[in-house]
């Protein structure tokens, strides 16, 4: 019987730690980065995926982000040097024509919203950053310095339908902001508390209406949103929609969970895992709104080493992209998609 | 900069480990002890002190544990006071050496003794938070002092 | 404490540790014995046990000016002013103060001089539901000499002061283009200064305007000018401020206003509008409960104005940039204009303002307002691409009516919505013209004129970009 997981390829070019790589829109282009101060830009030719272009210009420490708009024309690099890139693709090639400063440390992880409007990035200063984006990416204008996690931001994503921003901090907590149309500031209209440490990833599922988070409490935690007026009765203060916190999964993590991935297509949630191993959960079909039920469908001794990052395929479902500590970047199919 | 602990306790050094004949042999699988990572880490430098680690019992043997089944090691470190600002410093230089000296399968946590610093938790957290840890290396200000606590003796 | 400006929060700040872990300021130690032993209590003193006995063992005290010139925390400048600069402080001296005037005991008595602010006149008037600001202001007077202060003033003759000299300042700048950089940056607001100062340093500081703010100039009137006509030391008379921000603390703390020949600072101590309702709260008492008493000019010993609240021009920060647009247009293009045609850039709080001639533009200001504007400002700075010739930055959100030590609003009244009926009352107060017989005045029979050694030297200050500390035993990771 093959494996539910089974590798396709295995790409070893960074030197040292690959902290993160993300998917283009197309699902036929990928982007990697780490330790080494380089992006590798990966593209698919025939049943392989071969590098295409190495940038290794923009950063003079670690890249610890790297993040496709959603037009697909734009690349953003989150690096530990304090600013954050945007390169233009050109074709095959891409340009860097903006550096966006301001972070006063190590820039942990930056996300484009789906609008375009606007991007957003997070740092050890505390700090969670949106940026305002003008013409075709042409100018960066701040449109909010929000300093509202009391520790290191390790994370930000963007709702998939709104502006809708969500933030994760060593802090334990997890924040959900929008803009306040008054005067275009922004404000944070939840704050998620139930992790007992560093919340190191985040994600949406294709609906919006729920969020995975994962933390080095060794848990993975399924919050809901209960929209104002919403027919379980649960009280919205502020009339701003609230997240509770629907179902917890300790027992399956032996180490802390450094990245989590949500299925838009299949549903299925991907975990990257410092014990090395890549788990792969499934609702189960007994699960309600209320009391969401996630069984663990396989795991899977997947590097040498910690486990950074998982990314499930916008384009082809049960594909998946995970790099790690070992310096490799690795392709799975997951058999039962 | 003033030292914090001006007069602190110094204690004997252990004794050198004996070399066995077996150890010298290659072919034999030597799962790493607690004596070895010990051996590791014992002559790191206090960062105020021209004391060695061992010498003031920030470190001791039988604050170490290895679990050679879950490739997993464990060092617990005593600071000298309880308000101690030296102790993340410390404890990073503690987790670098092991970085680099231990085969990377394992998984290396570095954690202060319970109940002997006021901070104890949040030190803690910040020696586990790899994240920090890999940003703290590439601060080269930082880097020369957790490499001149890590340098042994001989080369200072 | 509801803390500093968001532009000091982000500014160098710190991991989880508590401050006096934090703080890397060098301090002298005495050697402790041989052998002693030191346990935390659970109180979080520490005891040290020798043979003798135990013993407590003292904190070592920072002060804030220590933090001021440290590239280090800012944050843990917060715990320490809670002891230097707070109500606490002022009841304190108040106190003593009493007791000294009751014993006769004609050394230890001070003066006590408070000097509040229109920005905190305003949140006060509107907190104890006061329509008139000048009722508002009259019920506080009477608090404070109910107190025992002695002399209790409104900052107008300084907001005066500030103006004028920050006018003429850009005149100077702008006819002189080679020695002096534009924009000229509105050096009013201590949050805006302290980030300029530790972030960015040196490429930003020689924009900044060199007049001092209003508090400063108000210092420098009462412990020289005041303190002249009571015929007192500086030393004897202790100066309160009210202001509407806690970075103002920060800014009464400079070493820049502590006169060495006076020995005197000149504000010794800053309370804020949000402190002032604590202090009634604690006194269990309605402002309106205190009798009214009039506000001091003592600026004019024949003529005391009709009113004491007044404001100036468009902004609550003190309407830098209109006042000083308009006197630009008139001094450097021999034109008029009235009102200012404000336009809104991505956000509210960053508007600018043009002066054309066949489409060429001649004078731009604008107002930037809030920490994501100030960095917008600053990149702008960087790519040389903002074209602006005066721009009147302040750290607060909406200015200083919005300022962070304003009192909360109440009944669920968001903070948005206090703002703009703080802004509306502002509107209604009767505008000062600046330049009026009472300036006049001092200019002449205390500076020596205007642009005189003496009004550079007591009216304008500098800025010291702060070296980034590079201990690598306290570097923050």
């Amino acid at each position: 019987m093959p494996q539910q997981l089974e590798v396709i390829q295995k790409l070893s070019v960074h030197r040292g730690k690959v902290w993160s790589a993300n998917w283009h829109p197309s699902g036929k282009m990928f982007a990697s980065c780490g330790e080494d101060k380089t992006i590798r830009i990966w593209v698919q030719d025939k049943d392989d995926w071969i590098m295409q272009a190495v940038l290794s210009d923009g950063h003079s420490r670690t890249i610890r982000d790297v993040a496709f708009s959603t037009c697909g024309n734009f690349l953003a690099s989150a690096s530990f040097d304090a600013t954050v890139s945007i390169w233009d693709k050109k074709g095959a090639a891409f340009e860097c024509n903006s550096t966006l400063e301001g972070h006063e440390n190590e820039v942990k992880s930056v996300a484009w919203s789906v609008s375009g409007n606007f991007l957003a990035t997070c740092s050890r200063d505390k700090s969670v950053w949106v940026w305002e984006i003008t013409q075709n990416c042409e100018e960066f204008d701040c449109a909010a310095v929000l300093n509202l996690h009391k520790q290191d931001v390790k994370k930000v994503i963007w709702h998939p339908h709104q502006d809708i921003l969500a933030s994760a901090s060593y802090d334990n907590t997890i924040k959900i902001y929008k803009e306040d149309p008054s005067d275009n500031d922004w404000i944070c209209t939840a704050t998620l508390e139930s992790h007992n440490s560093t919340v190191w990833s985040i994600a949406f599922d294709k609906t919006g209406t729920r969020l995975a988070s994962c933390s080095d409490d060794c848990t993975i935690k399924i919050w809901q949103q209960y929209e104002v007026g919403n027919e379980e009765g649960i009280i919205t203060p502020d009339n701003e929609p609230v997240w509770k916190c629907v179902c917890t999964l300790s027992g399956y993590h032996d180490r802390s969970v450094y990245d989590i991935s949500w299925c838009k297509q299949t549903g299925l949630i991907a975990t990257a895992c410092g014990d090395d191993h890549i788990r792969i959960f499934r609702e189960s079909e007994t699960s309600t709104k209320n009391e969401p039920i996630f069984e663990m469908e396989t795991k899977i001794l997947a590097h040498k080493q910690d486990v950074n990052s998982v990314k499930w395929c916008p384009s082809t479902p049960g594909l998946l992209l995970s790099t790690s500590d070992d310096g490799d970047i690795k392709l799975w199919k997951f058999n039962n998609a | 900069m003033e030292l914090e602990n001006i007069n602190p306790n110094v204690f004997k050094k252990s004794d050198e480990r004996i070399i066995t004949e077996k150890e010298w042999d290659e072919s034999c699988i030597d799962p790493i002890d607690a004596r070895e990572v010990f051996d590791l880490i014992r002559s790191i430098n206090d960062p105020e002190h021209p004391l060695t680690l061992e010498e003031l019992h920030v470190l001791e043997e039988n604050h170490i544990t290895v679990d050679n089944d879950k490739n997993e090691i464990r060092v617990l470190f005593t600071p000298t006071i309880p308000h101690c600002s030296m102790a993340t410093l410390i404890g990073l230089s503690i987790r670098v050496k092991l970085l680099r000296s231990l085969p990377s399968r394992y998984k290396i946590s570095v954690a202060i003794t319970p109940g002997t610093h006021t901070s104890e938790n949040a030190i803690n957290k910040q020696l586990a938070d790899k994240e920090r840890i890999s940003a703290s290396l590439e601060n080269s200000t930082l880097l020369e002092v957790v490499n001149q606590c890590i340098a042994s003796r001989s080369n200072r | 404490m509801a803390g500093f400006s968001g532009a000091l929060k982000l500014t160098n700040l710190d991991d989880f540790i508590t401050p006096s872990q934090e703080c890397i300021k060098p301090v002298d130690i005495k050697k402790s014995k041989t052998g002693s032993k030191i346990t935390i209590q659970d109180d979080g003193t520490y005891l040290e046990e020798t043979k003798l006995g135990s013993q407590k063992l003292q904190k070592v005290e920072i002060t804030l000016a220590d933090c001021l010139a440290c590239s280090g925390c800012i944050t843990s400048a917060e715990g320490v002013l809670i002891t230097q600069q707070s109500q606490e402080e002022v009841l304190r001296i108040l106190n003593e103060n009493n007791q000294a005037k009751q014993n006769n005991e004609n050394d230890k008595i001070k003066k006590i001089v408070v000097t509040v602010s229109q920005q905190s006149l305003l949140s006060i008037a509107k907190r104890y539901e006061l329509d008139s600001v000048e009722t508002a202001a009259k019920h506080l007077a009477g608090y404070f000499k109910k107190l025992g202060v002695d002399y209790v003033l409104d900052t107008k003759i300084a907001d005066d002061l500030a103006l004028i000299e920050a006018r003429d300042e850009f005149i100077k700048r702008f006819q002189d283009q080679k020695t002096f950089k534009l924009p000229m940056l509105a050096s009013s607001c201590p949050g805006w200064v302290c980030y300029a100062e530790k972030t960015h340093g040196n490429f930003i500081l020689p924009y900044i305007s060199t007049t001092r703010s209003p508090q400063q100039i108000m210092g420098v009137l009462v412990k020289e000018l005041l303190a002249q006509k009571l015929n007192l030391k500086a030393d004897k008379i202790y100066h309160v401020t009210v202001m509407p921000c806690y970075d103002k603390k920060l800014e009464a703390s400079r070493e820049d206003f502590y006169n060495e020949a006076l020995q005197s600072r000149d504000v010794d101590c800053v309370i804020t509008s949000i402190e002032i309702e604590q202090m009634l709260m604690t006194e269990g008492k309605d402002l309106k409960e205190f009798e009214m008493s009039n506000f001091d000019w003592p600026w004019n010993q024949i003529k005391t104005p009709e009113n004491f609240i007044w404001a100036h021009e468009l902004s609550g920060s003190g309407g830098y940039a209109d006042f000083i647009f308009k006197h630009a247009v008139k001094v450097l293009f021999n034109q008029d204009v009235s009102e200012l045609e404000y336009k809104n850039l991505r956000n509210p709080d960053f508007k600018e303002v043009t002066l054309e001639k066949d489409g060429q533009v001649l004078l731009k200001f604008a107002i930037a307002n809030g920490f994501r504007n100030i960095q917008n400002l600053v990149q702008k700075l960087k790519r040389s691409k903002s074209g602006y010739h005066y721009v009147e930055v302040m750290a607060c959100p909406s200015g200083c009516l919005n300022g962070g030590a304003q009192i909360r609003p109440q009944n669920n009244q968001q903070q948005k919505e206090l703002t703009r009926e703080l802004e509306e009352m502002y509107r209604s107060l009767p505008k000062s013209l600046p330049y009026n017989d009472d300036v006049k005045n001092i200019y002449d029979e205390f500076f020596g004129g205007n642009d005189s050694d003496k009004s550079q030297k007591l009216l304008h200050t500098n800025y010291h970009a702060v070296e980034k500390m590079n201990t690598a035993l306290n570097i923050k990771w």
